[in-house]
């Protein structure tokens, strides 16, 4: 079959006129393609040590210590480390530094930043399109931030750093924020530096008990949050025409093509063991094949309309879906805005508290200012802001009576949109003691344990 | 032109294009080809063992996407010609002065982000949305009827993405045609439908040719049509691939369904490219 | 266009009239997503998903400019769009040229290393491109998105110009050349405004596909945003308005330049041919 194609695919290039021609008839096409291949190898030879005979491999992923990839790291190195000498040049020991072993080399900032966060989530000032609270930071510590909002999607972006993370090299970014479980990959794989809480004074002082010490980074070695919310499930009261209090309402016949669910293993696995009786932190495979079992049979007959990342929300806002698993703060800003008639609630079996939080890649060129910036949104005063702005959980005590002062202030100078929407986000700036009792924690999964997971949650979102 | 420079000029045609796929195409492949090989975890490494078994079981694993894949491809490449060609037509032979314009009327629409033109979609077919909504109102549909979420919402997406990449390559080769040969048709032959059988579509088929390869190629390994207006059951291998590699950061797999996926697709094409160029190609 | 009638003439009129009618449906068609995406360009979302409709302002037409974090990426898109479109336009127009115009050895390979890099899944394409520039210890950036966007672009505009020069005649290079023009003159006065109708829609599709490719760009892109990147990672959070005005106002901007070249053509060809009218007189 090949030589016919690489002989019809000559045909078919100069059709009938010049048949008369002598046609070469290709008998050495395998030899010219594995020749192409072959220089091809070299090809990637020379490019550093031969990553397939080393058995190196260098997919994006697969390099933990590939001698290939840090020797041609070594171009990039030499550049990060003359950045360092512009700020490091007085290694003056800054108050209380305990000794961090080659996390944070002096606790003397570099001058520079740069923060990788998801688009939107910082106040933004609509009509400079600046960023207040930050660009204020900038001023108090004549640290030069260059703030990117270059995270797309947790996968994604680890898929992006995760050659350089695994190389060793610079990621070219000194502060990034993802979701709980991915921080917990990244430290788990070494991706990430330890956090020097000496330089977080206002961390320890004004973080919530809550979002201290969580499952998915002990003692808050490697990170600290900066948003958070609850999974849990929004309906839409004239569609399901009764309320909703169960998991397994949304596996009710009644309202099967209308119910939504997430493509995001962790949320929709975890949800569907506590629905079963079991807190994901003790979930066993047999409990995830069991929560397998209980999705499977209405996937196949078509109970769920889709599996859905952030889109659920149009979904459930248009009315296609009756009933979903959801996120609280999109709910807040739905009844608000885009459907009145959404309810949230945290199922009886019980619902999930995600963080999303901030931390510093291994190799970062300047965690101290790193550290600096992340302290700093932990003042009240600066952490309101970026709450009134962004709408979810904050981490930093006090917030939701700074925001709450913020709206009544509003209302004094007659500004009474904008106070309603600081009511609402003060309300939700924090899970109230109801939804507290009854949300749970994520496990944490082993790679093997990931991998099974993932293969279970992908029969049920495969067809 | 000297004779010695005439021989070489295809390859000092081909030499930049060429070079720059094998630099940026080939060797990345290459590595791919060895990822698709190795054995191993993101914690521990991984290592080359030459697991070629991993290719028989990517392939009964994901048959059935496979060949759901082949499916919509090939619905949606059938579906863009027999939209587009009468399209691509009118402009080549009525557009008159106004080709341009209308060519790019066609192509306009895409310049916007997919996120948005699909953003529009979804709410202009939204289940109780303004079309759906009104239809049910009304009593022509039945209240539980829907659009997305259903194959045909997956191939009506695939083929209104996927419809310039029909038109231009039909556009070009239909502009191209000599009108003398189509006024002779008319003298020789007894209707214009036998014209257009005889003269017009024949000498078309490089568009053809052309355009089916550009809509089936891309569309069989599309995954964002699939994820934005599908369902569970509409899941197509570029999905898979998509979960393969960045969810479950399962390389190997991911890089193998890959490369059974591209052979799929090239031994495909050899045999579109055999049935096409022997039959209605050789005779332009 | 006078087309020579000669059949019935009610029923040639009405078959006359249904293409057009069919193809202005078709470019309605087109057109209704378009529609929608101009109509909430003047939307006024109160919160941050513009998806409902809330009240009519031509504010957000005011307030993009002010919006880096919107009109940045927008900016690299059409760098990046226009770049890699004429640089894989030449370059796949060159090879569409040896695969069709003459004979060499190799073609096989050539065939298979144009269709195969279409025939790669995105996540494939884009992470071993990433993989090639951390072995290589090569920053990402603006430039690795353009030499990459080019790369996977090459093969569309070979396809595309191929359609265009397979069974081209021949004989009229042939009689360029017997009356003695050399090469270059023949390729440039004959060959080129032949095929320049294929290359002009492959540079438009490498284009359409440059300035909308998210899943291999975002493997290459290192710090560099482009549109698409952006607007998915704000579809967390809810697209704001001014993405649609951006949206709005390049449609207007391609449409406009086009139409205003269309009319300048055409006014140079109307002096001309009075011109030529009067010399004939």
């Amino acid at each position: 079959m090949r030589d016919g194609h690489w002989h019809v695919m000559g045909r078919q290039t100069g059709p009938g006129r010049s048949s008369a021609e002598p046609r070469p008839r290709w008998p050495g096409v395998a030899a010219v393609v594995s020749l192409v291949i072959v220089v091809a190898a070299c090809g990637i030879a020379g490019q550093g040590a031969s990553p397939a005979s080393t058995g190196s491999p260098d997919g994006p992923g697969p390099q933990t210590s590939s001698p290939a990839a840090t020797v041609a790291s070594s171009p990039t190195a030499p550049s990060g480390e003359s950045a360092a000498p512009t700020g490091d040049t007085d290694p003056s020991p800054s108050a209380g530094a305990t000794d961090t072993p080659s996390t944070a080399p002096a606790a003397t900032p570099a001058g520079q930043l740069s923060f990788a966060n998801w688009p939107l989530y910082i106040d933004i000032d609509e009509e400079t399109g600046g960023y207040p609270t930050l660009e204020k930071f900038e001023q108090e510590s004549g640290i030069d931030v260059t703030y990117a909002e270059d995270i797309n999607a947790n996968e994604e972006f680890f898929g992006r750093l995760q050659p350089d993370l695994a190389a060793g090299n610079p990621t070219g970014y000194d502060l990034i924020v993802m979701t709980d479980w991915m921080i917990e990959r990244m430290a788990r794989l070494g991706y990430l530096q330890e956090l020097d809480h000496s330089l977080l004074p206002n961390f320890e002082a004004n973080a919530e008990d809550l979002f201290r010490d969580a499952w998915y980074d002990p003692e808050n070695r490697y990170s600290i949050p900066w948003q958070a919310g609850i999974v849990g499930i929004a309906y839409n009261p004239t569609l399901t025409g009764r309320p909703i209090t169960t998991f397994d309402d949304l596996l009710d016949p009644e309202f099967a093509g209308r119910v939504g669910m997430f493509s995001e293993m962790r949320d929709t696995m975890s949800m569907a063991l506590l629905s079963l009786g079991v807190e994901p932190v003790n979930a066993t495979i047999e409990d995830v094949e069991r929560a397998r079992d209980k999705l499977l049979g209405p996937a196949q007959e078509g109970q769920f309309r889709a599996f859905y990342g952030n889109d659920y929300y149009d979904a459930l806002a248009a009315g296609d879906l009756a009933i979903t698993i959801a996120w609280s703060g999109d709910i807040s800003q739905m009844k608000l805005y885009d459907n009145a008639d959404v309810e949230f609630i945290v199922p009886e079996s019980g619902g999930l508290l995600w963080v999303d939080s901030a931390a510093i890649p291994k190799a970062a060129e300047h965690p101290v200012d790193a550290h600096m910036v992340l302290d700093y949104f932990y003042d009240v005063d600066n952490a309101a802001p970026l709450t009134e702005y962004v709408g979810y959980f904050s981490p930093v005590r006090g917030v939701p009576d700074r925001v709450r002062e913020d709206a009544q202030a509003a209302r004094d100078e007659g500004d009474d949109e904008w106070a309603d929407q600081l009511e609402i986000i003060a309300d939700t700036a924090f899970p109230d003691e109801e939804q507290l009792e009854n949300v749970f924690e994520y496990k944490r999964l082993s790679e093997e344990e990931e991998r099974t997971w993932n293969e279970l949650f992908g029969e049920v979102v495969t067809d | 032109m000297p004779r010695r420079l005439r021989r070489s000029t295809p390859y000092l045609f081909l030499l930049p294009g060429g070079l720059w796929l094998v630099a940026f195409f080939v060797v990345p492949m290459v590595v791919m080809a060895s990822v698709s090989l190795q054995e191993g975890s993101l914690g521990s490494g991984y290592s080359l063992t030459w697991n070629f078994p991993i290719y028989g079981e990517v392939l009964s694993d994901w048959a059935p996407q496979i060949v759901r894949s082949l499916w919509y491809a090939l619905t949606v490449t059938v579906l863009t010609l027999l939209i587009g060609y009468p399209i691509a037509y009118t402009i080549a032979f009525r557009g008159g002065r106004a080709k341009t314009i209308l060519l790019l009327l066609v192509i306009l629409p895409f310049f916007t982000a997919f996120i948005i033109r699909t953003l529009s979609w979804k709410l202009i077919l939204a289940d109780n949305g303004f079309l759906l909504g009104s239809l049910k109102e009304i009593g022509l549909l039945d209240p539980a009827f829907r659009v997305l979420a259903t194959p045909a919402a997956v191939i009506s997406g695939l083929t209104y993405n996927f419809l310039p990449f029909m038109v231009l390559p039909l556009y070009v080769a239909l502009e191209r045609i000599d009108r003398h040969l189509l006024e002779a048709g008319e003298d020789l032959y007894a209707s214009r439908l036998q014209t257009f059988l005889r003269v017009t579509l024949p000498l078309s088929m490089p568009g053809v040719f052309a355009g089916s390869l550009l809509v089936f190629i891309p569309a069989i390994g599309d995954f964002i049509n699939a994820a934005i207006l599908g369902s569970r059951d509409t899941t197509m291998i570029g999905n898979v691939i998509q979960r393969l590699f960045i969810q479950n950061n399962a390389y190997p797999e991911a890089a193998a369904l890959g490369f059974v996926l591209m052979a799929a697709v090239l031994a495909l094409v050899a045999i579109y490219a055999r049935w096409v160029g022997s039959d209605a190609l050789t005779r332009g | 266009m006078k087309a020579p009638l000669r059949r019935k003439p009610l029923g040639s009129r009405l078959a006359h009239a249904v293409l057009p009618v069919y193809t202005a449906l078709a470019v309605l068609y087109l057109f209704i997503p378009i529609v929608v995406m101009v109509a909430f360009s003047f939307n006024d979302p109160r919160g941050r998903q513009n998806i409902t409709w809330q009240g009519f302002t031509a504010q957000n037409y005011l307030d993009v400019w002010s919006r880096p974090d919107v009109t940045g990426p927008m900016i690299t898109s059409l760098i990046v769009a226009v770049v890699a479109t004429l640089g894989a336009t030449v370059l796949g127009t060159l090879i569409g040229l040896a695969l069709t115009r003459y004979q060499f050895r190799g073609r096989g390979p050539t065939n298979l290393l144009i269709y195969v890099p279409m025939a790669t899944p995105e996540v494939i394409l884009g992470a071993s491109l990433l993989t090639l520039w951390v072995t290589a210890g090569v920053q990402r950036g603006l430039l690795t998105i353009i030499i990459t966007h080019v790369m996977f672009n090459i093969s569309y505009v070979v396809v595309t110009v191929r359609a265009r020069i397979a069974g081209f005649d021949r004989a009229l290079e042939e009689a360029a050349m017997d009356l003695g023009a050399d090469g270059w003159t023949t390729f440039r006065k004959v060959t080129f405004p032949l095929i320049l109708p294929g290359i002009v829609a492959a540079g438009l599709l490498a284009f359409v596909l440059s300035i909308d490719d998210y899943v291999i760009t975002s493997f290459v892109s290192g710090q560099t945003r482009t549109f698409p990147l952006w607007v998915f990672g704000a579809s967390r959070f809810g697209v704001p308005p001014e993405v649609n005005v951006l949206g709005t106002l390049i449609f207007v901007v391609a449409f406009a330049t086009i139409a205003a070249q269309i009319v300048w053509a055409r006014r140079r060809q109307g002096t001309e041919l009075a011109r030529s009218r009067r010399v004939a007189s």
